[in-house]
Order: structure tokens, then C-alpha cells, then sequence
């Protein structure tokens, strides 16, 4: 009996969510796909175009590398921000909460012209370092890849520190009280046990920060001086300002079956309370 | 395709009312013209059709604003047709989905030259009655089949004078020269007039631009990607580029080296030489509901010298009617760059051309940039 009625339950209350994505995510999307296959002409020539220009292609693969990269630094520092958030005294705790609430409430926008604010020639570091007498010309900080993932490694770190705490704190001491009975050293523990037990979560943070840095856009418009960076910017050129709206469109149909296929693989490796932290 | 200067034209205005160079009181008919201008969008082709209203779609925020107060009120006041402001944004796109509806709602847009012949030449746009609207209030040259010029801007050099001493660069040879005039550069995003700039650069003489050798031109601004610190794809940006001294010179809008050069005290100054004009136009879209006669009497009305003044002064466009030059106070002539002064120094965009190649060359531009 309770197993047939929990399901309508669970449906109706998930209706108006799943409504809300069907007609403001799914219809249009359909549409973006057959914008796909039929402009200019019907058929499957844009994808072929996907897999052919040299633009797409090398925008393609400096995204991929840029999250790449993005991954990694967010993953170290992410991991380091959740030990401190999860095992440290109280007053670091709090000091933790801090850095990882703060930024994540402030908008990406704000967030990217902050990093500008600092990075760029007249900005802070290289003020600060010209003032130091450390480098007589200003370093090219911004307005380029290394400030992109800058930018865009601040900006997802308390994604990658959620899921990571979250494996953190399902740790059963006891775990690591035997390893210390047994007479393992501290980096012993840490290394042997602590670490592997929050892989889960690692994976869960790797995933979410990759998929997410995939679609970023306003920061690589922002750090990135202007030139097409990465994929998102380029479907923006493709629909507004070349009327190249069939490539624009195979190029998303390209990206979101990407991440489709990574999220795929992230139900597989790991469990959802991973992902919410 | 290239609309980003008439947004641009947007955050000029809504600066000027953070410089407290417009009053609270004109923010606050800006402010009821705006929120007035929602329901507007909102009411019934139908409706529209039988009032007889004319419908003119720009790029939005205090742009309607500007149009309105030079252009709209004037003429309901003298022809009883109101001009209803709409800010969505005339794109190609747009037009064409208006058009293809069978039923349009809009009137008149503002549109680039080349959008107006390229949308013309597919049937959507209706020809401009020169009878009603008068050639010779026009420049010379800027008046198309399916698009009248109504305002004028210019892609010029800007620069950070603290950085050369007394050297002041004279064209776009200067520009590309990065041992004369040291420092980094800053070039449009979206391409228009770079590519001109960069022909020139490479000795090609300014009435031997068109049509665009294409090849060298990218083969010339490829060699240069080195010192370009940053491609700038709208006014602020543009500005905040030489303010920050990113850049030592960039090639930027006329409206906002102007802002440039009193927002810097006069450190960053501006040359006309070789630069290069732009005009916008209104279109008529064909069949449209407010009637073309006076669609076109409303383009006719938009000519007169008083109105265009006060459109320089709003948003520093320099306007189309060359009889509006002379009521341009002397102190400010020096800024409008379709000054006869000026524009003897600068090569008009070929509006022809980017109709026709825009879309491609663009193309190959990103590739230039991005690679």
C-alpha cells in the first residue's frame, strides 16, 4: 500500500518543478536542435562544421584545457578550505564558513570585475609589485587565459568544497582512531586512510566544477580581453552577431550531450548526498 | 549584425545622469518615459493600426528617451501622429520575423546602413520616398535605396598622450607602430572599420580601401595580435582600457573619446585623422501598420537641424542634416565628427560593402583573433 501511494506523491509534488523545466528548458531546446539540423539548409552540415573548423575546434579544445586547469586548483584549494571547514577548531570553522559564503553570494559579474580591479596593469598586484621594486613592468595578469581561470577557480571553489566536506564529515572516526592505534604517523593517516575515504566526494566536486566551467561565460568575457575563449562565448557569437544561427545551435547541442554524458558518469560514480554537501 | 553602438549610445546617457550633467528632473521624465514605454510594447498590432500611431523600435533604455524627446513629441505635435518608443532591439533577425508574420507591428527602426540594403534587397523594407524626405538634407552619399542616415559616429584613435612625449599619432600607420608610439593596443571585437584601419596601416591609400583586400588585412592585423592587449566589445569597456592604462592607444567611438578626454583631465586625447564614419539610419519596414506616408514624414521631420542638435548634445552623435553643423555652439564643434573640419581627415565606412561581405569577413576575423 505505501509503496503505490508514495509514488504519485513524490510525482505531485515534483510536478510543478518538472513542468517548469519542461517548458522553460526542454521545449526550447527542441528547438535549438532543429535549428541544428535545418539552417541554413536541412541536414547535418553544421555538426560537420563543429568537427571541421578550425575555429570551433580550437575554441573546443582551449575550453576543455582551461577546465582542466580550472579543475585542478579548485580541487587542491577546495580540499584544503573543507579540512579546515570540517576539522578545525571552532574559530577557524567560522573563519571557513566566511571565505567559502561570501564570495559564493556575490555575482559572477561583480566578481570578474574584482579580479580585473586587481590584476590588470594599473590594478593592485601589479601596483603593489612595481611599488616592491619585485618587477619594473607590469605583469600580464589579465585580459588573458591565466586571468580566466583565475577568475573562474574563485569562482567555483565553494562548489568543489560542498561535496568534499560533505565526504569529509561522513568519516567515522573511529576509522581513524584504529589507524593511530595501529601506529600509523599522522601523514600516514592522512594519505592511507582520511584521503581515500573522500574520493567519492572528490569525484562529486570534480565533475560539478568541470560541467559548470564548460558553460562559463561572462568571466572568460570579462578576463579574457575580448577574444573568443571559450565555447559559450562562441555560441553567443554564432547567434548575435554572425547570423550563423544553425552552427550556434550544433555547437550547444554539442556541449549539453557533453555534459550530459559526464553527468551520466557522475551518477555513476557517485552517490547525490555527495553532491549537495 | 553591428548594433553594438547604438546600445552603446544608452550607457553615454545614463552616465551623464550620474555626472549630474542632466538634472534629477530630466532623470525623472527619463525614468516615467521608460516605465511609459512598457505598456506600449504591450498593446495589440490592431490597435495600433487603427490609431495610426507610429511604432519606432531602437536599442532601447534612455535611447528612447533621446528619440523621443528630439524626434517623437516634436512631430505628434505637429502632424496629431504619436511615435511610440520601443526598445527591443530592430536585430535582422527580428525584422525578419516581423515581416514574415505577416501582420508587423513596428514602423520604423533603427538600423545600420548595411542591415537596411541587405534587409531591402529581400523585399522586407520600403523604399525610401526621396520626395517626402529630402536628399539634400542628407550628406552626400548617405542616403540608400531602403535606409536614410539620421546620425553619424566615427572609429578614431584615442590616446594616452602621458606615454609619447609629443608625439601625436596622424593615422593609422601611427596606429600599428608599436616602436614609435610604444604600449599595448586596443581594437574592436566586433571588426567593423579594422579592418580598414589595418589596410591603411599597410599602405593601402584611403580612396583605394573598397572593396577590402580581406587576405591582407587579416594577414596584417594577425601580425599585430601581439601587442593588442584587449579586443573591446562595447563603449565602457573601450574606455576603461585607456583609463587603466592597459592600453597606450585604441581605436574606439568618437562618443566616447569625447568622455574619455574630460574624464581623464585631457590625458587621453583623440585624432580624427583616418578615421573612420559610420552612420546609422531609420528603415521603414514594408507594410507597416502606421502607414508609410507617415513613417516617411516622420524620417522628413527627424532631418531638421534643431532636432539633430539635440541629439548631439544628448549622445554626441554627430548628425545627418550637414545644415545642423552650424548651430553647433564653437566650443563643441571640435567633437562632432561629421564636422566639415573633421570629416575631410576621416573614410566613410562603405556601406555597400559590409552589406554584402559583413557576415563573412566578421567570420574570418574571429579566427584572426581567437586562434
Amino acid at each position: 500500500m505505501t509503496g503505490k501511494s508514495v509514488l504519485p506523491r513524490t510525482i505531485l509534488l515534483l510536478a510543478p518543478l518538472l513542468l517548469f523545466l519542461g517548458l522553460a528548458y526542454v521545449v526550447p531546446f527542441l528547438g535549438v536542435i532543429r535549428w541544428s539540423v535545418t539552417l541554413p539548409e536541412p541536414g547535418l552540415g553544421q555538426y560537420h562544421a563543429v568537427l571541421t573548423d578550425p575555429l570551433v575546434q580550437s575554441v573546443f579544445i582551449r575550453t576543455l584545457r582551461i577546465c582542466l586547469f580550472v579543475t585542478v586548483a579548485a580541487l587542491v584549494m577546495a580540499y584544503a578550505i573543507a579540512y579546515v571547514w570540517v576539522r578545525g577548531t571552532p574559530a577557524q570553522r567560522m573563519l571557513a564558513e566566511f571565505c567559502i559564503l561570501v564570495p559564493f553570494w556575490i555575482s559572477v559579474l561583480t566578481r570578474a570585475f574584482g579580479w580585473l580591479a586587481l590584476l590588470s596593469n594599473r590594478g593592485l598586484i601589479n601596483t603593489w609589485l612595481q611599488a616592491a621594486g619585485v618587477i619594473s613592468e607590469p605583469l600580464a595578469l589579465a585580459r588573458n587565459e591565466f586571468g580566466v581561470i583565475i577568475g573562474m577557480t574563485h569562482f567555483l571553489i565553494p562548489f568543489a568544497v560542498f561535496p568534499i566536506a560533505s565526504a569529509m564529515r561522513s568519516i567515522d572516526e573511529r576509522v581513524l582512531l584504529a589507524a593511530r592505534g595501529m601506529g600509523a604517523s599522522r601523514s600516514r593517516i592522512f594519505w592511507s586512510v582520511f584521503v581515500p575515504l573522500t574520493y567519492g566526494g572528490l569525484i562529486g566536486a570534480a565533475l560539478i566544477v568541470f560541467v559548470f566551467a564548460l558553460g562559463f561565460f561572462v568571466t572568460p568575457a570579462i578576463l579574457g580581453g575580448g577574444r573568443s575563449v571559450m565555447v559559450a562565448e562562441l555560441v553567443y557569437l554564432r547567434i548575435f552577431q554572425s547570423p550563423d544561427w544553425g552552427l550556434g545551435a550544433a555547437i550547444s547541442v554539442v556541449l549539453v550531450v557533453f555534459i550530459g554524458v559526464l553527468l551520466a558518469l557522475m551518477r555513476r560514480f557517485i552517490k547525490p548526498a555527495h553532491l549537495v554537501g | 549584425m553591428d548594433h553594438a553602438f547604438q546600445k552603446d549610445c544608452l550607457e553615454i546617457l545614463a552616465d551623464k545622469v550620474e555626472r549630474g550633467e542632466i538634472s534629477r528632473r530630466r532623470f525623472t521624465q527619463m525614468a516615467a518615459m521608460l516605465l511609459a514605454g512598457a505598456p506600449a510594447l504591450l498593446r495589440s498590432n490592431r490597435a495600433l493600426a487603427q490609431s495610426k500611431d507610429l511604432v519606432l523600435v531602437n536599442w532601447g533604455g534612455d535611447a528612447m528617451t533621446a528619440y523621443d524627446k528630439a524626434y517623437g513629441q516634436p512631430f505628434a505635435k505637429e502632424s496629431g501622429i504619436a511615435v511610440k518608443m520601443d526598445g527591443s532591439g530592430p536585430t535582422e533577425g527580428a525584422i525578419t520575423a516581423q515581416f514574415k508574420s505577416g501582420k508587423p507591428s513596428w514602423d520604423l527602426m533603427d538600423v545600420d546602413p548595411f542591415s537596411g540594403i541587405t534587409l531591402g534587397k529581400q523585399g522586407m523594407l520600403e523604399p525610401i520616398d526621396y520626395t517626402i524626405v529630402d536628399k539634400n538634407k542628407m550628406r552626400p552619399g548617405f542616403g540608400w535605396d531602403h535606409a536614410a542616415s539620421t546620425y553619424f559616429f566615427s572609429y578614431i584613435i584615442a590616446y594616452d598622450s602621458s606615454k609619447f612625449g609629443d608625439q601625436v599619432p596622424t593615422g593609422m600607420a601611427d596606429f600599428f607602430d608599436v616602436k614609435k608610439f610604444p604600449g599595448k593596443r586596443s581594437l574592436y571585437k566586433w571588426g567593423s572599420a579594422m579592418w580598414e584601419a589595418a589596410l591603411m596601416a599597410d599602405g593601402v591609400a584611403p580612396e583605394k580601401l573598397y572593396p577590402l583586400d580581406l587576405k591582407r588585412a587579416h594577414d596584417k592585423l594577425a601580425a599585430f595580435k601581439e601587442n593588442v592587449v584587449a579586443y573591446w566589445g562595447g563603449g565602457a569597456e573601450s574606455q576603461s582600457v585607456l583609463m587603466d592604462g592597459e592600453a597606450s592607444m585604441a581605436l574606439i567611438w568618437s562618443t566616447r573619446a569625447q568622455l574619455l578626454e574630460q574624464d581623464s583631465g585631457g590625458n587621453i586625447k583623440f585624432v580624427w585623422d583616418q578615421g573612420l564614419i559610420s552612420p546609422g539610419a531609420l528603415a521603414v519596414m514594408k507594410n507597416n501598420p502606421g502607414g508609410k506616408d507617415n513613417a516617411m514624414k516622420f524620417i522628413a521631420s527627424a532631418q531638421t537641424p534643431e532636432r539633430q542638435l539635440q541629439m548631439f548634445e544628448l549622445l554626441g552623435q554627430g548628425p545627418a542634416n550637414p545644415a545642423t553643423d552650424a548651430l553647433i555652439p564653437a566650443d563643441k564643434k571640435r567633437v562632432n565628427c561629421v564636422d566639415p573640419a573633421n570629416m575631410t581627415k576621416q573614410i566613410p565606412l562603405n556601406m555597400e560593402w559590409y552589406a554584402e561581405h559583413y557576415a563573412s569577413a566578421f567570420d574570418e576575423y574571429t579566427k584572426v583573433i581567437s586562434a
